[in-house]
């Protein structure tokens, strides 16, 4: 149906402005201002919220790794490691745990870190040993690598 | 073994209205089928002179949900169904983290004091072990 000229436009009425209007607020009820109240400045203020939180999820993956990143090494200086001797000495003893668990166990289970933090501490030794004693000691039982086929 | 979390669908619709029209053509041709596949889902039709045609869902955690059958064909309403039959009463919102605890900490959660030496250990020159 081709409405045209003003008076065929006059006879459709927009009757669910209150709704779309609504659609908006909601996701701006908890803004500070005028702008939780206010449709004109509202739908600007929820644009750039929605933006940002978009751009927001790759940046959370950066600041959660470097909270547990941040515990940990908290979590390790407790027991008398440093961060990095912490991970490199659990990675070269094939234990393989992210940030987020070892930072989850430091938190919930202290025991646990702490042995962990024991086990990095006696490879971090005999890694010395190794690169230090030259040849004839034998090798340390932690440093063994165990391989799965 | 499988438990349907939704306990009842309750079909109140108008017997005249023009918007109802989709609701009696499930309640004549779909109802008993649909009430036949889900056995353990019990199914209210309740013909009612009032506003507009609705499916009330009910579930076995209490949450009802009301959906609008207004204007709609009787094919669309079986599958309206069947998505509500297959959903649990929890609410429809983003959920936070995709796992749960009741007891997180098993060897006890840390707090400051855990790893330092407490006054029963501490082997000082004034301080005697106990």
């Amino acid at each position: 149906m081709v409405l045209l000229g003003a008076p065929c436009w006059l006879r459709s009425r927009l009757t669910d402005r209150f709704w779309r209007v609504q659609e908006v607020l909601k996701y701006a009820r908890h803004f500070r201002g005028r702008k939780n109240r206010c449709y004109k400045l509202a739908i600007r203020s929820v644009r750039r919220a929605f933006v940002k939180s978009t751009k927001a999820r790759r940046e959370k993956k950066r600041f959660l790794r470097a909270l547990w990143i941040t515990r940990i090494e908290a979590a390790s200086l407790e027991h008398g490691l440093k961060y990095p001797a912490f991970i490199s000495n659990l990675l070269k003893s094939q234990v393989e745990l992210n940030r987020k668990m070892i930072a989850d166990l430091a938190i919930y289970e202290p025991k646990t870190f702490k042995s962990l933090a024991a086990l990095a501490q006696r490879r971090r030794q005999e890694g010395f040993l190794a690169a230090l004693g030259d040849g004839k000691e034998p090798e340390g039982i932690f440093s063994r690598i165990v391989r799965h086929y | 073994r499988y438990v349907r979390q939704l306990q009842r669908l309750q079909l109140l619709f108008s017997p005249t209205a023009a918007d109802a029209r989709g609701a009696r053509q499930f309640v004549e041709e779909a109802a008993l089928d649909f009430a036949r596949q889900h056995p353990d889902v019990v199914l209210y039709i309740s013909p009612r002179c009032g506003p507009a045609p609705l499916l009330l869902a009910e579930y076995l955690n209490g949450t009802v949900r009301e959906e609008l059958i207004a204007s709609k064909t009787s094919e669309e309403i079986v599958q309206l169904a069947t998505k509500l039959a297959g959903q649990s009463g929890l609410d429809i919102i983003r959920i936070r983290k995709p796992f749960h605890t009741d007891n997180p900490s098993v060897q006890g959660q840390w707090h400051p004091l855990t790893n330092k030496p407490s006054a029963l250990t501490v082997q000082g020159p004034r301080l005697q072990p106990q």
